[in-house]
């Protein structure tokens, strides 16, 4: 009986035993790499919008296109373009129907779709000079998450984890969470760490019933049975480092006692009882649509919330999908319903908690659309746009970024970027100097050459930083 | 961390005007047969080992006890421990004559189907085999198993290894092609596949081909050859340039579907039912493998000027690089088949090394050239490279079996020292101990099932769909899991279906690679995340659960026997009076938890099944 006692009251058991071992050097805390320069930003949220938004009916108003609606574009923006599915010959401009208007004590423009959001115009620094050189899906979202268009690297959250660590005890330092339509087209590859050890892989939460894949106790064992089961494996485990000094051993005991944290901490994080029903009206939790995606979104949003409150470094919330060929009217309005409020509330929340300074917040998908209606062979009518790397936007908020800005812009008809280009490596350039990185200098070596984020490009856009 | 770059600039500039050149580089010069240290030991791998530990005033460590020899054994040779009643017999043999007993045993483990199994696995990981295409679609391979079966086949009928790689890369251009050589050149049909509707069709294809070129520089040349594909770089073997010419062997093979006759009609439970899945083939025998054959009309090769297929540099013909021995290509000879056989020409002192190499690190958990992926400028210098190069020529003059290389290998005192970390600050690059090394993710699985009795020992065949919560299964686009039933339930972690976008998250949280790119070697972390798996994972409780309840039907409450035989069961030894003290304990209040009798016993064999010893080859 004394043996419960010990564990249950202070853990001295085996915690007493990770510290001696560390202490001894045979567990060694993890090596991060230091930051290059002190950080404005410890934690980001990434609001992944997966499938392309349509930037021309949300942030970024084009008078002349709706003028030009149902011409042909100028000739001259077509050449050497490739589409998805657009017929390029026969194309027309498509208008927008939506009103824009400014917001803010900076003005900025914002549409009818994203009431919510235009009450943080001073806050946001929306980027309407995006591009990139990818235009289908899953290469798209490989370079947006990677810093390259082919599986196999490491998501934005595992170099940061790899960089920093997580500054959480119980729960892991990188947490993706899922709105689904269509599914995801990378899968798991959309949080994988790559050629990074598989330790800085981002863990997939559900935000109901067990939030991690085997964190529930099997319907058998009793949280009592638990308890007295690790702290007997830890012991035994114990016993054998004290014949075999196998160091990895010292490592297991430490991992044992993390998992029974997290096997706590996590229904912690996703008890929203001690939520005020004020904040869960804010982020519209109680929001009913026939596919839940909207209460499912809000609880995702404030969950994110506590995760970085908790110390989580890193958590990508995807809503899927903003893949609108066809019905762009009424899909794009759907998808704003889901994500407008949830998104201003989390901003709100983190503002008042006072952890935006510290917490940046990213939104935006893996390219926008097209300012032409997309008139695939079999669509009768033209009632979306098609994919379009070649300007887009996106907006950051809190973590050192300086809000009330706009930075860039459009030619006339949204076809390609104007003014101060920003490419994805630049947007990861600068979010890892938020993060206290030199982009060029946080490498892993792998296959015989140091590998980074921005591969060989990127420069940190200093207009967007506070 | 910026004067870190600066001083790595200065070094550049530096080797500018004294450059290091890389035909002077270790693993590019010939292997000269290396003369054996003059030692006590009569088997050469000791007398490399033993006298450079002499050397360092180290001593070897004694043997190993015949229980973890016996299970060491196992896990390498199989990749499944062995059995209570294996492990009695072996014991009564060793203590008649140890060395007959160890050397009968090796014999019977090469000889075992599961040995192709094990070998296998390491050979997929670096083949990037997988079961789906891996971009949008993802489209499912049904018939990529049909490879792996022939990996499986040609590791156990111990296949010469060059043989085995020929057939691989350039078995459809043997003369007349028998239906087992063209299924090899599905080797080159694992890469990732492209197939998003409005994609750049050539660029998905381009990168297909990167991969393949890339693929064969790991596998074979320890050459991290896709570095070049953009632009030089300083001090390595490969230029631009020649990375192209390189490509061009690969340049002009052409997807193609084959039908072939199998052996063996599965039966139809082997094969997943679901109403609702139209995809899913029938197990007729008439199958069809993934092949990749010549193309009818040739396609010229370029240099793609810093990678971009669009900007066409000069033309250049298929040749290998200028650092490594010189190829010849006969008249009328296919490219990529001269390239095979150059592969394995007497005058090609790397690719030997490479696979001598690797086979090491599955036998001591790390390589004599710790980066076992890169031979290069950049990779680890062999901590034994006489060693290695013993093993290299052993290999090749062996008429490369594989299965004599691993024996003269685990035949030695090297292999069986015993792995206790005595001196722990003491690094272990020259061997004075074995290492403990945890086994990989499929064996993690392997070894429960065994454990437990559950294990399903087919060999081969269509893979398995084990149950997975669907907020997992149903991540990806077009995904469809249909569960297995049955002993299918039960099979090898290695048989478990690979599809890119939905890995099975067991086999990722310990380490099994996403198979994007050629892997030779895994990584091994330890994490918490591991640490819920292997308490809660509901294949992982219900072996527990099977084998607690089986003891407690045979022991009743004489929880010692039962201990003592889960003991055997998982850890193929006898509890000391420590373990049993403990466990004792936590049984008691187990029991005074759960009330429970079985429960209680339940839970205990889940505390052993939960320890690291479980999963570590000691």
């Amino acid at each position: 009986m004394a043996s419960r006692r010990r564990f249950l009251s202070s853990g001295i058991g085996s915690l007493a035993l990770a510290s001696m071992l560390r202490d001894d050097g045979l567990l060694a805390d993890n090596s991060f790499q230091a930051p290059h320069f002190a950080p404005k930003a410890k934690r980001c949220i990434y609001l992944f919008m997966e499938g392309g938004p349509s930037q021309m009916d949300l942030f970024d108003p084009k008078p002349k296109l709706n003028e030009m609606d149902g011409e042909a574009m100028p000739e001259s923006l077509l050449e050497g373009v490739k589409f998805a599915f657009t017929e390029k010959e026969s194309a027309r401009l498509l208008g927008s129907p939506r009103t824009f208007k400014k917001y803010g004590q900076c003005g900025m423009d914002m549409s009818d779709l994203v009431p919510h959001l235009s009450d943080h115009a001073d806050d946001i620094a929306m980027i309407r000079s995006m591009y990139c050189d990818q235009f289908n899906h899953l290469p798209g979202q490989l370079l947006m998450l990677t810093g390259s268009p082919f599986r196999g690297s490491p998501t934005l959250g595992s170099w940061l984890n790899y960089g920093l660590g997580s500054s959480s005890k119980d729960l892991p330092g990188y947490v993706a969470m899922t709105t689904l339509g269509r599914g995801l087209p990378g899968g798991a590859a959309s949080w994988s760490s790559g050629y990074l050890p598989s330790s800085y892989s981002g863990a997939l939460f559900r935000n109901e019933g067990s939030p991690v894949l085997n964190l529930a106790n099997p319907d058998k064992i009793s949280p009592e049975m638990q308890r007295r089961t690790i702290e007997a494996v830890n012991d035994l485990n114990q016993q054998r480092f004290s014949e075999t000094v196998n160091p990895e051993i010292a490592s297991r005991i430490k991992n044992y006692e993390l998992a029974y944290r997290m096997q706590s901490a996590a229904p912690e994080l996703i008890d929203l009882s001690d939520e005020t029903e004020a904040t869960k009206e804010a982020y519209g939790l109680n929001r009913q649509d026939k596919t839940g995606f909207q209460a499912s979104y809000a609880r995702n949003c404030l969950l994110a919330r506590r995760l970085v409150e908790r110390g989580t470094r890193f958590v990508t919330l995807f809503l899927s999908t903003w893949d609108q060929h066809s019905k762009l009217d009424s899909e794009l309005t759907k998808n704003t319903q889901i994500s407008d409020q949830p998104v201003a509330a989390l901003l709100q929340d983190l503002k008042d908690r006072g952890l935006l300074d510290e917490t940046l917040v990213v939104w935006g998908g893996e390219f926008g659309r097209t300012p032409l209606g997309e008139n695939r062979s079999g669509f009768k009518t033209v009632t979306g746009r098609d994919h379009h790397p070649y300007s887009f936007s996106m907006w950051m908020a809190g973590g050192g970024i300086k809000g009330g800005q706009t930075l860039g812009s459009t030619d006339e008809i949204g076809w390609g970027v104007e003014k101060d280009p920003v490419h994805i490596h630049d947007l990861h350039a600068t979010i890892l100097h938020l993060f206290g990185f030199d982009h060029e200098e946080l490498t892993y070596r792998f296959q015989g050459r140091d590998f980074r984020l921005t591969d060989v490009h990127g420069k940190v856009v200093k207009k967007l930083l506070a | 961390m910026k004067s870190v770059h600066l001083i790595a600039k200065a070094i550049l500039l530096l080797g500018l005007l004294t450059p290091v050149k890389a035909d002077d580089h270790w693993a590019y010069q010939p292997i000269q047969p290396p003369a054996i240290p003059e030692t006590n030991s009569k088997n050469p791998i000791d007398a490399f080992v033993f006298a450079k530990l002499g050397e360092a005033n180290l001593k070897p460590s004694p043997e190993a006890p015949p229980h973890i020899l016996l299970r060491r054994a196992h896990l390498d040779l199989t990749g499944l421990p062995p059995s209570p009643e294996e492990m009695t017999a072996f014991q009564e043999a060793w203590k008649i004559n140890s060395k007959n007993a160890w050397t009968d045993k090796v014999d019977t483990l090469l000889a075992s189907p599961h040995f192709g199994e094990q070998w296998a696995k390491h050979w997929l990981d670096i083949a990037r085999y997988a079961e789906s295409d891996g971009y949008l679609g993802d489209t499912l391979r049904h018939w990529a198993w049909i490879y792996r079966d022939w990996v499986i086949d040609s590791i156990n009928r111990d296949q010469p290894y060059d043989q085995f790689s020929i057939e691989q890369l350039a078995g459809d251009l043997l003369p007349k092609p028998s239906q087992s050589q063209k299924i090899a050149t599905g080797f080159h049909r694992n890469n990732l596949k492209n197939t998003e509707a409005g994609l750049d069709k050539e660029l998905a294809r381009t990168k297909q081909v990167v991969n393949r070129t890339a693929t064969t520089g790991t596998a074979w040349l320890g050459l991290t050859l896709a570095c070049a594909e953009c632009h030089d770089h300083k001090h390595d073997a490969i230029s631009h340039r020649e990375f192209f010419e390189f490509y061009a062997f690969f340049n002009n093979t052409k997807d193609s579907d084959i039908s072939v006759t199998l052996d063996k009609e599965w039966p139809i439970t082997t094969i997943e039912k679901k109403k609702d899945q139209k995809e899913l083939p029938k197990p007729t025998p008439k199958a069809q493998a993934l092949a990749a054959l010549p193309e009818i009309e040739l396609r010229k090769t370029h240099v793609h000027v810093r990678g971009d297929y669009t900007r066409h540099g000069e033309e250049v013909s298929p040749a290998t690089p200028a650092a490594l021995h010189p190829l010849t290509i006969e008249e009328k000879e296919p490219a990529r088949l001269a390239l095979a056989k150059w592969l394995f020409a007497e005058d090609n002192p790397i690719t030997p090394r490479v696979a001598a190499n690797q086979i090491w690190q599955q036998l001591f958990g790390t390589g004599i050239v710790s980066t076992s992926d890169d031979f290069g400028t950049h990779g680890a210098p062999p901590t034994h490279p006489e060693l290695l190069d013993w093993l290299a020529l052993e290999f090749r003059d062996s008429g490369w079996s594989r299965k004599k290389l691993i024996r003269s290998i685990v035949t030695s005192s090297t292999y069986k020292q015993s792995s206790t970390n005595t001196f722990k600050d003491r690094p272990n690059e020259l061997l004075w101990r074995q290492n403990s090394v945890r086994v990989k993710a499929e064996t993690v699985r392997d070894i429960h099932l065994v454990a437990s009795g559950l294990f399903t020992p087919t060999v081969g065949g269509p893979s398995v769909h084990p149950p997975l919560p669907k907020f997992v299964s149903e991540v990806g686009r077009s995904v469809k899991w249909p569960e297995s039933i049955g002993p299918n339930r039960y099979r090898r972690g290695m048989y478990i279906f690979l599809k890119r976008t939905v890995l099975y998250p067991m086999l990722t949280a310990f380490d099994a690679p996403d198979t994007s790119a050629s892997c030779s070697r895994r990584e091994v972390t330890n994490t918490p995340m591991q640490a819920l798996t292997l308490l809660n994972d509901p294949v992982f409780f219900e072996c527990a659960d099977t084998l607690g309840k089986e003891l407690h039907l045979k022991h009743g409450d004489k929880t010692d026997e039962a201990i003592a035989e889960t003991f055997r069961r998982c850890l193929n030894r006898e509890p000391n009076p420590g373990e049993m003290a403990t466990l004792s304990s936590a049984h008691y209040d187990l029991l005074d938890e759960a009330k429970n009798p079985e429960l209680a016993m339940i839970a205990t064999t889940r505390i052993i099944m939960n320890l690291n010893e479980f999963i570590t080859r000691d």
